[in-house]
């Protein structure tokens, strides 16, 4: 913690000695100046406040502000108006352009190489995701880079039940939450050709003794304490998920969303959530009308990323494809920021651009969800990590 | 209209008296073939949600505009083969799997149900794939309708399905090869097949009421040993209809003389006709081949069926889930007539005789008052090769119109 207040009082210096030092510079082409005022030369009043001042705040729950003022102390988001008084001596992000929470990839395999898939049991409840990161792995940057402040580590869905999932940011090593969600395998995926369960007969039959006889982990989840993340993919996989689910009144999401238009109904009414299947460029576009099928239906919906297979980019891609098929673009920004928190339980801390949450902002030159803007400068815990006027 | 209709005496009544709401579907026909005894001439059905609620002959006079009028109507067809399932239904890591239910691995959005229904059928049982010597639980379901168990299971764990013959040891192999693979190990023998279902039975003996003993799967073969469901094993070739019943028979010896079995695919059945009385066993048989060669070199007569109709085995035809031309169930019956199986017995072996055999004939498998409203439309003479199914009823919904 220490390092990285000495860490970040550094960065608030180095950013101040190579931008304009005045606040308030109307901005020119570049979209963003930051900048410390001179009267704030001591290094911790500079640090404790920071204002990022932008056109368009988009603040993670599908409503934004227009010309907006977040102020951002010790990393935490302290206050988010329109005409907020700004502490003298405070440091100030002016952007002509959009502002929002750090995006966030749900599924995703990034900083944690090959260790997500123990190969050796497709039953280990009490392994957890956290402890296969990586936080200095270079597809983490990549991430960053994309505008994903967060991600959703999960156990392979190649296991009947994998483990718990993890959500860490992007930078800085933080594990926000360390046991989101019980991973279940109910897709072909944890089906093999050599080893147990060869058949979604075994498989079910497997999950109902694991379920009626719950242990660690899983009795978390039968308790209604731990959610669940179904990996689903065709319908009747998507069906038999729920049925399962109720009966052991399970909660949580399911990931796969391809097919989920033919079954809207049946998913709304089991009141989990959906987060999409990635998409990529010359995909059907059914996954797309199915996704926003799902939130017209008043499903809640996240984006998965299911990188490094995918680059990071396509989770921004994907929401754009469903906004033309139709999703609301409000819908598709708080799929992911604000609604991929709470689908991990982690809505109190990221995902929004509201008090109490942490910093985790990226600043665009429009808007997120349109392909034609571009990042200009991403913020971890009220850190710049990437971008700015470097 | 309905108020003139002569109703024949069938359980609950005269008509007179029933009210009739208007969302009733009644579906008129030359001859209504019921499966329970009669045919009427000139006759209507009557299905009021979902069941049948009245059978009768129509009122004379001209017909209605919009009215629904076939040449023909049977109930809907029964196939307890219906071979819609694939590898992943069946629990191949172990050659017995009895605590397994196929209900938790069919995909109902498959295309296959519809097909089976458009061609007539309207109840199946689908079973685990055939690679296991004890597979699992099969189930009873209806083809078409909302599509989840909820909506369309007719009776649940409805058999204990298994396999004998070459394919459950099929892709066996000794150790030698590849020693880690779970397909090292037996059966890899017909003989190996019998060893696995008779240890199977005897640790299942051993374990009743000895909780030691017990095992993942005892319940499920304590259940079949006991007779609570029956045991419905595929056998293609004499000797493995052979070794089903010798398993029965053994069985009955040790005190479980409940046990029901049911042969599936029995192609050669026909050569054992005693084997089949003596024991009471029901045979499911196959579709017909041009050659009479079937599976596990079966030879498949073509008046098997008329065969065993003639001994007294109770018969079901099936059509394996076929979707090639004139291969559909309503053709299988037709083949059977013509190797000399009367018309109501081909009508009884896709209706009434399997429903009977599985026990869902409370349900499906003939027109009565107060059974399922499935109804299968004809243009002409059912199971003759000239008439085809032009409509279909399932649950009082018209789900094929032949208008």
């Amino acid at each position: 913690m220490m390092f990285n207040t000495i860490l970040a009082a550094f960065l608030a210096v180095s950013a101040g000695l190579t931008a304009t030092p005045q606040p308030g510079t109307p901005s020119g082409s570049e979209g963003v100046k930051a900048g410390v005022s001179p009267a704030s030369k001591a290094v911790s009043d500079a640090a404790a406040f920071t204002a990022f001042k932008a056109k368009i705040v988009y603040l993670g729950n599908g409503t934004s502000l227009e010309n907006g003022v977040v102020l951002v102390q010790d990393g935490i988001i302290v206050k988010v108006g329109k005409d907020l008084e700004i502490p003298a001596g405070a440091g100030i992000v002016d952007h002509d352009g959009a502002l929002s929470a750090g995006l966030i990839a749900l599924h995703s395999n990034d900083g944690a190489g090959g260790e997500l898939n123990d190969t050796t049991r497709t039953v280990m409840p009490d392994a957890e995701a956290r402890f296969a990161f990586d936080p200095k792995h270079p597809e983490l940057r990549e991430a960053l880079e994309a505008g994903i402040t967060s991600i959703v580590l999960c156990p392979s869905s190649s296991r009947l039940i994998g483990g718990q999932t993890a959500v860490v940011k992007t930078s800085g090593g933080v594990i926000v939450k360390p046991n989101a969600q019980l991973s279940l395998g109910l897709s072909s995926a944890a089906l093999s050709y050599n080893e147990f369960p060869t058949s979604y007969s075994g498989a079910l039959g497997e999950l109902n003794a694991q379920f009626s006889d719950p242990k660690g982990a899983v009795s978390r989840a039968v308790a209604g304490s731990l959610p669940v993340l179904m990996d689903v993919n065709d319908r009747a996989e998507t069906m038999r998920a729920i049925a399962f689910a109720k009966k052991y009144k399970l909660r949580g999401a399911m990931y796969g969303s391809y097919w989920a238009e033919d079954v809207v109904v049946a998913i709304k009414e089991s009141g989990f959530d959906v987060i999409c299947t990635p998409f990529d460029v010359g995909d059907n576009q059914r996954g797309a009308r199915s996704v926003a099928a799902l939130a017209a239906a008043g499903v809640r919906i996240g984006f998965g990323l299911d990188s490094p297979a995918r680059h990071p980019a396509s989770l921004r891609f994907g929401a754009a494809m469903c906004v033309r098929q139709g999703l609301a673009a409000d819908s598709a920004r708080k799929a992911l920021t604000g609604d991929a928190a709470d689908i991990v339980g982690a809505g109190n801390r990221i995902g929004k651009i509201a008090r109490g949450s942490d910093a985790d902002i990226v600043l665009w030159s429009g808007d997120p969800v349109a392909l034609s803007s571009s990042i200009k400068a991403v913020y971890i815990e009220g850190k710049q990590v990437f971008g700015g006027s470097k | 209209m309905l108020f003139t209709v002569l109703s024949l005496a069938l359980g609950s009544g005269g008509l007179a008296a029933m009210p009739v709401p208007a969302e009733a579907t009644t579906v008129f026909a030359d001859r209504i073939y019921t499966a329970a005894g009669d045919v009427i001439e000139n006759g209507m059905v009557v299905i009021t949600d979902g069941k049948i609620s009245a059978i009768g002959v129509a009122p004379n006079g001209e017909r209605k505009e919009g009215e629904l009028h076939v040449a023909a109507i049977t109930p809907g067809m029964v196939d307890l083969s219906s071979r819609n399932t694939n590898m992943q239904t069946v629990e191949e890591t172990t050659e017995v799997s009895a605590q397994y239910h196929v209900a938790d691995s069919l995909d109902l959005f498959d295309r296959s149900w519809g097909r089976q229904l458009k061609s007539g059928v309207t109840t199946v049982v689908a079973n685990p794939y055939d690679n296991n010597c004890i597979g699992g639980f099969s189930i009873a379901l209806k083809t078409g309708g909302e599509p989840s168990l909820e909506a369309r299971t007719v009776k649940a764990d409805v058999a204990l399905r298994g396999s004998f013959g070459s394919q459950p040891s099929g892709k066996n192999h000794p150790a030698r090869r590849r020693p880690t693979d779970f397909y090292s190990r037996r059966p890899t023998t017909r003989m190996g097949v019998e060893w696995v279902w008779r240890k199977s039975m005897y640790d299942a003996l051993y374990a009743e009421g000895n909780k030691d003993r017990a095992f993942d799967g005892v319940e499920q073969l304590l259940a079949a040993l006991n007779g609570e469901v029956p045991v419905f094993a595929q056998a293609w070739a004499t000797q493995d209809i052979r070794t089903a019943v010798f398993l029965k028979e053994e069985m009955a010896k040790e005190g479980k003389t409940k046990m029901r079995l049911i042969i599936d695919a029995g192609a050669e059945a026909w050569r054992e006709l005693d084997f089949l009385t003596r024991t009471g066993t029901a045979v499911v048989l196959p579709p017909f081949a041009s050659d009479g060669r079937t599976f596990d070199n079966a030879f498949y007569a073509r008046d098997c069926a008329a065969k065993l109709h003639g001994a007294g085995v109770p018969i079901a035809l099936s059509a394996h889930n076929d979707s090639s031309p004139g291969h559909s169930l309503g053709d299988q019956a037709a083949f059977a007539r013509s190797g000399g199986l009367s018309f109501d017995a081909a009508l009884e072996a896709v209706t009434i005789s399997p429903a009977r055999i599985m026990g869902i004939d409370r349900r499906v498998g003939s027109i009565e008052v107060g059974k399922d409203g499935d109804l299968v439309l004809w243009n002409g003479t059912p199971f003759e090769l000239t008439s085809s199914v032009v409509g279909v009823v399932l649950e009082g919904e018209l789900v094929v119109d032949p208008r």
